[in-house]
C-alpha cells in the first residue's frame, strides 16, 4: 500500500511571506491578510482539500539585517506589517469543521499563565483543533521592543523554553482532573475543589502557584509544533513536539534530517512516529505541464529580488545588500550562507558558480523551500519519490500567490493524490491530534506533557507504565 | 439621533458573572460559554437589537478571600473557569456587520507591544469596531502566578497602566502616517519607509524604540472604555476613557462619580461632556409590573449564597464568612462589616442589612441596581436614570443568558423607540466610534484625546 502523504497549508498574517513580490500579481490577495473574508474563504478552501490544517507563521519584530535598516521590508512589505495571528482562529474556526490550526507564538512575548488560557480557551472554542509552533527564537529587532536588551544567548532560551514548557503543561494537564467539572444544576455545584489543584510551580524562570483558570478542553494541550532547525532546536523537537517543520532543498538532505529527527525521539523514549514531519514545499500545479511551467515563468517575472534578499539577509544575519547582485557567492563571508547555497546548488543541478542574483531568485518564489513544478501526475510522483525516499510524512506547502496556488492544489493535485489512495476523501472524526495519530484526543503517555497528570489520569498512566 | 440611550450588553467569558447561581436555572445557557456558537448566536442576536456593542469582563485570577480560600469560587463557578475574551472576537466579528466588540484586558501584565499589535489586528478584522476596556488588575491571585510577588501598589498600577497606554498610542498613532501604504503594483513598494516612523520610547517600565507593526486600520487607537471607581481610577478614566464604566447602586451616587469625571476630564484639558458614560444594570422585564415582579422573585430563589459573598469578597476584600447569615450587619463590631454595610446603605438606608441581604442583593446583577418591571416601567426607569446620573446609556448585564437580553429586545427597545429613545436602525457609520459619538465619520480619536498628539500627519476631516 502506498505511503500517505499528509498536507498542511503554510501562511502568516501579512502581505509577502514567503514568494516576496508575488503580492503584485493581478490574482494575489495577500495584500487582503487585514480582511477576514481572505482568512474564512481559505480556511474552507483548505477544508475541501481536506488539508490536515492551516500553519500560521510569525514574527514579533522586523527583519532589518538587509541594508543595515528596516527600509527595504517596509518597502516590500516582507512580514511586515504583521498582524496577531491568534486573532484569525476563531473566525476561521466558525466556518470550518475539521480544519486543525497551528499557531505560531514565540515564548518571549508574554508570560505562560496568560498564553495557556489563551490557547485553552483557543482548544475549547475550536473543539480541539489547536495546535502550538513553540518558537524559542525571536529577531533581534523584536526583542529591543520587548524591553530586552539583546537575545538570550541560542542554550539558554531553550532552558526558558523548556520551564515554559513546562509550566503551560502543569497547567492544561495537572490543575484540573477529568472529573472535577460536574455541572450539577440540582446542587448548584459546578466543580468540586478537591479536583482542581494548584500547579505550585516554583522554578528558575517562573513562579506560577494557582490553578489553571480554564476547564478541561478536548485536546488539554495543544498539539505541540516545532519547526527550530539547529541541533538544539532538533533537540527540543525531539522531546516535546508531535508535528516538526522542516525545510530542505533536497530529499537527501531531508532523509538526513528525517532521520536525525526520528532517531533523537527514539533516544528520549518516545515513538519515532509519534511526530508526523512536514517539510517546506512550494507546488505550483495545473492541467498540464506545460501550463504549470508557464505559470512558474510568470510568477518568477513578478517575485522581487530585493524582497528576497531581505529575508536571506534576516535568516542568515548577514546584509546582502553589500554585494552585488553579480557578485559569486564564493566572495559573501557567511558559513551559514555558503552552506545554504551548496545545498540549493545541489538542488539546482547544473554545476555552475552561484552569484547573488542566484540566491534571490531561489528565495522570490517559496523561500528557503525547494519548488515542485508539473502536472498533476508529475508533482503527485515527486511528493511519493520524497515521502517514500525521506520518511518524512508531508508537505508544509507555501503559496506562490494566495489563495491561487492553494487552489490550484485542490483542483488538480488533491483529487490525483486521492486516486492514488494517498490522500484522504473525508476526514478522521475527531480532534486535531485524533486525525493526526488515530489515538485520542490526549497526549500519549510516552509525551513528557503527560507526567503532570493528575487524579484518575495519573493512576491510568502508572499503571500502564 | 442626539437622544438616544445607547445599549452595550455585558458578558464575561465564564459561567457565573454577575448573578451567582443562576447558571443552574434550566433556560440559562451560560455554560455555553465554551463553544463558538454561543458567542456567535449571541452577537448576532445583540445586532438584531441595535446594540451599540458586546462588553467582555475579565479577571486574570481567582477570588479567594471568602474563607480565605478559592473552593467557593471553583464550586460555584464564580467567573472561574475563566476564558480569554480576546479569542472569540473574530468569530462574531464574522457572524455580524455593525456590531462592536468592547474587550477587557489588563494592562498591568502586558508588553505593549505585543498588546497594540493585538489590538491593531482586531481593528482591521472588525472594520473598526473594537474597544478596549482598560482595566488594572486587582487580584493578587493573578500577580503571583505572573511571577509578582505582592500585587503593586494601587497608585504604581495606574503609573504602568499609564506607560502601556501611552506606548500603545504612540504605536497605533505615531508610526504609520496616513498615506504610508501605497500597494503601488507597479513600482512594486508595498509601504514608504519614510514615512513609518519608529516611536523611540525610553520610559519608567518599557523601552520600544521601533516600529509599530500593524499597518493604519480604520480607527487606529481601539474605542478606549475605563471601568473603575477609584480616585485614581476615575483620574486614568478622565485622562484616558471615551467612554466610562460606572457601577452604583443609585442615580444619585453614580451622579457624583460622573460629575466628579467630567470635572477632571475638564483639567485634563478635554471637553467634559465629550465622555461617554455607561452605567450597569440588570432588568427583568414582562409584560406587565406584577409578572416581572414574580419572575424576579423566581430568580432569587436560585440565588446562591457562598458564590455572591465569594464573589462580594472577592471585588470588596470583605469576607462575611464567619457571620451569621442573619444577623444585622450595624451589630457586628468588625472592620468587614462596617465596610459592607457602609457600601449597602448606599443602596437602601433603611433595610436591615444581614450578610443573607447582602448575597440577596448580589445574588441577581451583583453590584449593579436591578429594574423589574413593564417595559413601561424598566422605560421610565432608564430615562430617569440618564436624567438624574447625566450619563449616555448601559452595559446590560444578565439575570439568565441569552435570556435577559432577549426580553429586553423583544419588549424594552420598542419601548423605548416608541418614545423616541432609542434608533429604528444603525446609522450609517461602520466603526464604533463613529457610533459611540453619534457622528458618521469619527474614526480616530478626539483631537483633544491624548492619543492625538502623536499623530504625525493631519488626519482628514
Amino acid at each position: 500500500m502506498p505511503r500517505p502523504i499528509r498536507l498542511n497549508a503554510f501562511d502568516m498574517n501579512c502581505v509577502a511571506h514567503q514568494s516576496p513580490g508575488l503580492w503584485r500579481h493581478p490574482d494575489d490577495r495577500a495584500a487582503d491578510y487585514r480582511k477576514l473574508s481572505y482568512w474564512t474563504d481559505l480556511a474552507q478552501l483548505l477544508e475541501r482539500g481536506r488539508f490536515d490544517g492551516i500553519f500560521i507563521a510569525d514574527v514579533l519584530g522586523i527583519y532589518d539585517v538587509y541594508g543595515g535598516n528596516r527600509d527595504a521590508t517596509v518597502r516590500q512589505g516582507t512580514q511586515v506589517p504583521v498582524n496577531d495571528p491568534a486573532m484569525l482562529v476563531s473566525a476561521m474556526a466558525g466556518v470550518t469543521e475539521h480544519l486543525g490550526f497551528g499557531l505560531t507564538a514565540s515564548i518571549s512575548f508574554e508570560h505562560p499563565y496568560p498564553f495557556a488560557r489563551r490557547m485553552s480557551t483557543l482548544d475549547h472554542l475550536t473543539d480541539g483543533r489547536v495546535g502550538w509552533n513553540v518558537v524559542t527564537s525571536y529577531l533581534d529587532s523584536g526583542a529591543r521592543n520587548l524591553g530586552q536588551v539583546a537575545q538570550l544567548t541560542h542554550d539558554n532560551r531553550y532552558d526558558v523554553a523548556d520551564e515554559y514548557l513546562e509550566v503551560c503543561y502543569k497547567l492544561w494537564e495537572g490543575s484540573w482532573e477529568d472529573d472535577a467539572v460536574l455541572r450539577d444544576r440540582e446542587s448548584g455545584v459546578f466543580s468540586d475543589p478537591s479536583k482542581v489543584h494548584g500547579i505550585a510551580h516554583e522554578g528558575e524562570f517562573f513562579s506560577v502557584p494557582g490553578i489553571h483558570l480554564c476547564e478541561p478542553s478536548p485536546q488539554r494541550s495543544p498539539v505541540i509544533y516545532q519547526a527550530g532547525a539547529s541541533p538544539r532546536g532538533r533537540q527540543f523537537a525531539a522531546e516535546h513536539a508531535e508535528a516538526v517543520f522542516t525545510a530542505a532543498p533536497t530529499k537527501e538532505q531531508l532523509k538526513e534530517v528525517v532521520g536525525d529527527i526520528r532517531a533523537r525521539m527514539r533516544a528520549v523514549g518516545r515513538d519515532p512516529y509519534d511526530a508526523r514531519i512536514y517539510t517546506l514545499m512550494t507546488a505550483i500545479v495545473d492541467q498540464t505541464r506545460e501550463k504549470a511551467w508557464a505559470k512558474q515563468s510568470e510568477f518568477e517575472r513578478f517575485a522581487s529580488d530585493e524582497g528576497a534578499l531581505v529575508l536571506f539577509s534576516g535568516w542568515m544575519g548577514i546584509d546582502l545588500a553589500e554585494y552585488d547582485l553579480d557578485d559569486p557567492i564564493g566572495e559573501v563571508e557567511s558559513n551559514a550562507i555558503q552552506s545554504a547555497v551548496k545545498a540549493f546548488q545541489q538542488a539546482d543541478n547544473d554545476g555552475r558558480e552561484w552569484k547573488v542574483r542566484d540566491i534571490a531568485a531561489w528565495g522570490g518564489v517559496g523561500g528557503l523551500g525547494p519548488r515542485m513544478v508539473g502536472s498533476a501526475a508529475e508533482v503527485a510522483d515527486q511528493m511519493q519519490e520524497w515521502v517514500e525516499y525521506s520518511d518524512v510524512d508531508g508537505f508544509n506547502l507555501a503559496y506562490a500567490i494566495t489563495p491561487g496556488t492553494f487552489v490550484d492544489l485542490v483542483e488538480h493535485l488533491i483529487p490525483e493524490l486521492q486516486r492514488r489512495g494517498v490522500h484522504p476523501r473525508e476526514y478522521a472524526p475527531g480532534t486535531l491530534r485524533e486525525r493526526l495519530f488515530g489515538a485520542g484526543p490526549r497526549l500519549p503517555e510516552s509525551h513528557p506533557g503527560a507526567r503532570y497528570r493528575r487524579g484518575q489520569a495519573a493512576l491510568n498512566l502508572a499503571a500502564a507504565a | 439621533m442626539s437622544d438616544r440611550i445607547p445599549i452595550n450588553a455585558f458578558d464575561m467569558s465564564c459561567i457565573m458573572h454577575q448573578s451567582p447561581g443562576l447558571w443552574a436555572r434550566p433556560e440559562d445557557q451560560s455554560v455555553r460559554y465554551k463553544d463558538l456558537a454561543y458567542w456567535t448566536e449571541l452577537a448576532q442576536l445583540l445586532e438584531r437589537g441595535k446594540f451599540d456593542s458586546l462588553f467582555i469582563a475579565d479577571v486574570l485570577g481567582v477570588y479567594d478571600t471568602y474563607q480565605g480560600s478559592r473552593d467557593a469560587s471553583v464550586r460555584r463557578a464564580m467567573q472561574i473557569p475563566v476564558h480569554d475574551p480576546v479569542v472569540p472576537v473574530s468569530a462574531m466579528a464574522a457572524a455580524t456587520e455593525k456590531l462592536g466588540f468592547g474587550i477587557t484586558v489588563s494592562a498591568t501584565y502586558e508588553q505593549p507591544y505585543a498588546l497594540a499589535r493585538r489590538f491593531g489586528t482586531l481593528d482591521h478584522l472588525t472594520g473598526g469596531r473594537i474597544a478596549w476596556n482598560i482595566v488594572t488588575s486587582y487580584l493578587d491571585g493573578a500577580a503571583r502566578n505572573l511571577g509578582m510577588d505582592k500585587q503593586m501598589s494601587h497608585d504604581d498600577r495606574y503609573d504602568l497602566a499609564d506607560e502601556v497606554v501611552d506606548v500603545c498610542y504612540q504605536l497605533w498613532e505615531g508610526s504609520w502616517e496616513d498615506d504610508a501604504v501605497l500597494e503601488d503594483r507597479e513600482a512594486q513598494i508595498y509601504a514608504d519607509p519614510e514615512k513609518v516612523h519608529e516611536i523611540g520610547h525610553k520610559g519608567r517600565f518599557f523601552s520600544v524604540p521601533g516600529i509599530g507593526l500593524v499597518e493604519p486600520s480604520p480607527q487606529r487607537t481601539p474605542v478606549i472604555w475605563q471601568a473603575g471607581t477609584s480616585s485614581k481610577g476615575r483620574a486614568f478614566a478622565a485622562r484616558h476613557a471615551e467612554a466610562v464604566f460606572t457601577v452604583a447602586p443609585t442615580s444619585q451616587v453614580l451622579r457624583t462619580y460622573v460629575d466628579d469625571i467630567r470635572r477632571v476630564a475638564a483639567l485634563e484639558g478635554r471637553d467634559p461632556r465629550s465622555l461617554r458614560i455607561f452605567t450597569e444594570v440588570t432588568t427583568v422585564v414582562a409584560p406587565t409590573d406584577a409578572e416581572a415582579r414574580a419572575k424576579y422573585e423566581d430568580y432569587l430563589a436560585w440565588t446562591d449564597y457562598e458564590g455572591a459573598l465569594a464573589f462580594y469578597a472577592g471585588i470588596t476584600g470583605i469576607d462575611l464568612s464567619q457571620l451569621d447569615p442573619h444577623q444585622p450587619l450595624e451589630y457586628v463590631d468588625t472592620d468587614s462589616a462596617r465596610f459592607a454595610l457602609e457600601i449597602f446603605s448606599k443602596a437602601d438606608p433603611d433595610k436591615a442589612w444581614t450578610p443573607h441581604e447582602v448575597a440577596k442583593f448580589v445574588g441577581v446583577g451583583a453590584m449593579g441596581p436591578v429594574i423589574v418591571g413593564s417595559p413601561a416601567t424598566v422605560a421610565d426607569e432608564l430615562e430617569r436614570w440618564v436624567e438624574e446620573a447625566d450619563i449616555t446609556g448601559f452595559n446590560l448585564a444578565y439575570a439568565v443568558t441569552p435570556g435577559t437580553f432577549a426580553e429586553f429586545i423583544e419588549h424594552v427597545i420598542p419601548e423605548l423607540q416608541r418614545r423616541g429613545r432609542y434608533w429604528e436602525d444603525y446609522d450609517e457609520g461602520t466603526t464604533l466610534r463613529e457610533r459611540l459619538f453619534d457622528q458618521p465619520g469619527h474614526n480616530r480619536v478626539r483631537d483633544d484625546h491624548p492619543a492625538a498628539r502623536y499623530r504625525r500627519a493631519a488626519v482628514p476631516a
